[in-house]
């Protein structure tokens, strides 16, 4: 099996091997949802890493001494297994598998993001493996981030997260999902129901100038827009100061978070036909997996293009709506006259 | 209801405006808060039905007080025995209604009455198509009787029929026949008014509710547009003046319909040419039965048909024929309509699981089978009978007039029911007798001081509401009916304060800004002038045709449900219902914002 391969390739079968969101990235490509093109690194290029560097023995010490209730015990895991691996290779032939998938895409600038086994599926999501680094450039780099990726398998709350799991954690594998780097305008974060009422019939979305960071990292309290999908009515909307931006950073890797210019920061991000365009998009994204979904999207500088990075189900429980009695007894209901036995 | 403190004014202690003392002498003995019942009339909450009664009531249109909730009392509390709430008490306070739920509060009375309930109104609910067609038929019946129904005169000699002709009766026994036969007919078509009622505006509001607790952000008007007619007869009426519009501007007769002129001045334009005849040929043959548009929600007798007062139609023609020289469509767009109601259900269903799927479409088929007498009723019952009914008391009052019992026919509504029942009994006896009737220095006196109170009593501000605070409102019939809850109650229990702001219910969605147009009796609907926010204790659908003018509307009482919201919503106008006190406390010409989505009206200067 090959250590990467392009995400378009990819289906939901391939979460195994491929991680969650890089196997969701392929079924939307397959949807035809416009997703930033790229390709996904497999848990064997992990493996062959740990392998190759005998990390096994290591990562094996260092857990053996973490009990879960001692943070403690957790961050000194987590600090020598991090050290282990950023001084570690990565290997030849996983070196020349994602230099030549980064080769096809042309070397542009990317994306780098963890694409955790059990991740970005409803059961849970392994907090702090939610690694990303973006504006990455060049083969070393992108070598360097994946294997950054790597390290966060054994961040310390994803350490304690699966010692608490104990033997029902699995083995722990990552793969990497690597993309074409969308230079935003806007970007955000929408829901395809309203994620506090739990009302299926809304899109929720959030946006702010510039990357995703800024709203996925809280760092500003992004335009909140409540979007009807039966009819596109907009029916909430509040428009925030947004302080901050993320942008590339002008020497060419990395970002740079930067104040947002007076004149912007009041201004909605978004305006009707882009909140259409969302919607329309989202919906597509929720009927292709039948359910509803949390969606990263971005909106290119210039060309004004909608890309989705990512989607994953809502797993935040809604508010739990009453279970519908029969319309009889309701109806009874309705007049005091109780409820009514079918 | 069960009473906390209050912070509604004393009903007892409540002043009578100087020049309106003995107002009490217009009322019946039983609608009055009186020392003899005010250990437990004092503890009720009382709220100010403003919503039917805006105005001080004359004498004899508290029969539309009176039969209204003889009819409701009965069909809920003796006929379905709706289980938490009997009917509704009245009392009178300085000319103005206040009304009050009758609870039943014994547990074992209410699962009593839940029995009878589930196997009656579940029979109506199963059965309803077959009754509301049993009821159109009987209610064309009644409106036929009403319109046959004469009003004797009183001629020197009896005419020859009843010396050679069989069975004639007197006139004596024809005026009293007449007189108790019209009153019978106002209490039938009260009986018919509010047989479906309750479970009509029941059967939307489970519907809507359901709605609210599968998808807690769904619009009010998409619940609406989801159970809305298409075809509704209340919309006919404005649908012939469109296609009258049209019709004057392809036979070129267009130039009649001036801003400004009168029906009258207009009529006579057109009489001007063949083409205008015909036009005037055509609104002829429109005008049985659409015509019996009532100028306002007729429960007064001030309100008239279209028919009596044609310069709510003619404005809508002036309108309408200005709007398509502008080159828009004047069409409701039925067809659109139609679909989008249909593509509603659908995409809604579409989101719902298969449990709530089942109940969304058993509730939204009860609702469109219920919905056609919820939006029919009003054209039927208060428009087309109620105008003809006062009409038929009118010709009443001109025979009292005739025989000078009165100074003029219209003084007839300053006498109660029974008042005007002993004039009567005076008249055809006197006339009968050649006697001197002692009537026409009686009466006119009595109707002088009565218009002079009433005229005292109109520039009184009623208050929301009187008595106890209740902790909740569980009255299904005062929620449905009036869209008085629990919230909105404390709401006016707090807002006693006089702040910049109103709230109500948010019954449309938008926001809009302009003047106020502060409209409390029928005749002011006509000085609405474009651009200005109606202000009105309830908008009424027979004025629909000036809601092509105003930029939004704010009522003093409704609810979302109530036919003046979804009018509102049609129209696409913000609107914000049930504010207890927009009419007392806006201004004519003061600036407002309406916002229809949040439910606020700022006073902006």
């Amino acid at each position: 099996m090959s250590h990467a391969r392009p995400l378009a390739d990819l289906r939901a079968a391939d979460a195994a091997a491929f991680g969650g969101k890089s196997s969701a990235l392929g079924e939307l490509i397959q949807a035809g949802i416009p997703v930033p093109p790229g390709f996904a690194v497999s848990t064997t290029a992990y493996r062959a890493f740990v392998e190759a560097a005998g990390l096994d023995r290591t990562i094996e010490a260092a857990m053996a001494r973490v009990d879960p209730g001692d943070v403690d015990s957790v961050g000194a895991a987590s600090h020598a297994i991090g050290e282990a691996m950023r001084s570690a290779a990565v290997p030849g032939d996983v070196r020349v598998a994602i230099a030549g998938r980064y080769d096809e895409l042309g070397q542009p600038p990317v994306a780098v993001r963890s694409s955790a086994l059990g991740e970005d599926s409803s059961e849970a999501t392994f907090a702090g493996q939610q690694e990303t680094y973006l504006w990455v450039r060049g083969t070393e780099h992108v070598c360097d981030a994946v294997r950054d990726c790597w390290v966060s398998l054994y961040g310390a709350p994803a350490i304690a997260y699966r010692a608490r799991l104990g033997a029902g954690a699995g083995e722990a594998a990552m793969g990497v999902a690597v993309q074409l780097m969308v230079d935003a305008e806007v970007s955000g974060v929408m829901f395809t129901c309203n994620p506090v009422s739990g009302d299926p019939s809304m899109v929720a979305v959030n946006a702010s100038w510039g990357l995703g960071l800024a709203v996925v990292g809280g760092e500003v309290t992004p335009d909140d827009f409540l979007v009807s999908k039966v009819t596109g009515e907009v029916v909430r909307e509040h428009v925030q100061p947004k302080e901050v931006e993320y942008l590339p950073d002008p020497d060419g890797r990395g970002t740079v978070r930067v104040a947002v210019p007076e004149d912007r920061r009041e201004r909605p991000c978004l305006d009707r036909d882009a909140l259409g365009t969302l919607v329309e998009v989202g919906r597509r994204v929720e009927r292709y997996f039948a359910s509803a979904q949390d969606i990263e999207w971005a909106i290119a500088r210039g060309d004004g293009a909608l890309f989705v990075l990512q989607s994953r189900p809502v797993t935040t429980r809604p508010a739990d709506r009453p279970k519908p009695a029969s319309a009889m007894s309701l109806l009874m209901g309705t007049f005091g006259a109780g409820a009514v036995e079918e | 209801m069960a009473a906390s403190t209050g912070s509604f004014p004393n009903p007892y202690e409540i002043e009578t405006p100087p020049g309106a003392e003995g107002w009490q002498e217009m009322y019946p003995y039983y609608a009055l808060f009186d020392e003899r019942r005010r250990e437990s009339d004092e503890q009720r909450f009382w709220f100010w039905n403003s919503m039917h009664f805006p105005l001080p009531m004359p004498a004899f249109d508290v029969f539309c007080i009176d039969s209204p909730y003889d009819g409701i009392g009965e069909w809920q509390n003796r006929v379905f025995a709706v289980p938490p709430a009997m009917g509704i008490d009245y009392r009178c306070v300085n000319g103005y209604i206040y009304i009050s739920g009758n609870p039943v509060t014994d547990p074992d009375k209410i699962a009593e009455r839940a029995v009878y309930f589930q196997e009656r109104a579940g029979y109506y609910f199963e059965n309803w198509d077959e009754l509301y067609g049993k009821w159109r038929v009987k209610v064309d019946a009644m409106i036929r009787e009403l319109t046959a129904l004469e009003v004797p005169d009183l001629p020197e000699y009896e005419p020859e029929d009843v010396v050679y002709a069989d069975d004639r009766n007197l006139r004596f026994y024809d005026v009293l026949d007449a007189y108790s036969r019209v009153l019978r007919l106002g209490d039938l078509m009260w009986q018919y008014h509010s047989e479906f009622l309750l479970l009509g505006y029941g059967a939307y509001m489970t519907f809507s509710e359901f709605c609210k607790g599968q998808l807690p952000d769904i619009p009010d008007q998409h619940v609406a547009q989801m159970v809305a007619g298409i075809d509704v007869l209340l919309f006919r009426p404005d649908a012939e003046l469109c296609r009258l519009a049209r019709l004057a501007l392809e036979t070129g007769v267009d130039s009649a319909f001036v801003e400004g002129r009168t029906p009258a001045e207009i009529d006579a334009a057109l009489a001007e040419t063949d083409a205008g005849r015909a036009w005037l040929a055509e609104l002829e043959q429109v005008k049985d039965p659409w015509f019996n548009m009532a100028t306002g929600d007729g429960l007064y007798h001030y309100y008239g048909s279209w028919l009596d007062d044609p310069s709510i139609p003619y404005a809508s023609l002036i309108g309408h024929v200005a709007a398509l020289k502008a080159g828009e469509d004047i069409e409701r767009p039925t067809e659109h309509l139609a679909r989008e109601r249909d593509r509603l259900a659908e995409e809604y269903g579409a989101l719902l699981d298969a449990e709530a799927r089942k109940g969304f479409d058993e509730l939204l088929a009860l609702s469109r089978t219920v919905f056609p007498y919820v939006e029919e009723h009003k054209f039927f019952c208060d428009y087309w009978f109620l105008t003809r009914w006062w009409n038929k008391i009118r010709e009443f009052g001109a025979l009292l007039a005739e025989h000078g019992f009165l100074e003029e026919g219209e003084d007839v509504f300053q006498l109660s029911r029974t008042e005007v029942g002993q004039a009567l009994d005076e008249l055809v006896l006197t006339w009968a007798t050649g006697g001197e009737p002692l009537g026409p220095k009686h009466w006119p006196p009595i109707v002088g001081r009565r218009k002079e109170i009433l005229e005292r009593l109109a520039d009184w501000t009623p208050p929301p509401a009187l008595g106890a605070v209740p902790e909740a409102v569980n009255d299904p019939a005062l929620v449905m009916l009036w869209g008085v809850t629990t919230e909105r109650v404390h709401e006016w229990a707090r807002s006693d304060d006089g702040g910049s702001g109103l709230t109500g219910t948010a019954a449309s969605p938008g926001v809009a800004e302009g003047p106020a147009r502060v409209v409390k009796t029928v005749g002011e609907i006509s000085d609405v002038r474009e651009g200005e926010i109606l202000v009105c204790t309830i908008t009424s659908p027979a004025w629909a045709p000036i809601f092509t003018k105003i930029r939004a509307a704010v009522t003093d009482i409704g609810g979302v449900m109530s036919h003046a919201a979804i009018v509102c919503r049609e129209y696409g106008l913000p609107a914000v219902v049930g504010t207890g006190r927009a009419t007392s406390r806006i201004r004519t010409g003061q600036r407002l914002r309406v916002d229809g989505s949040a439910g606020t009206v700022t006073i902006l200067e």
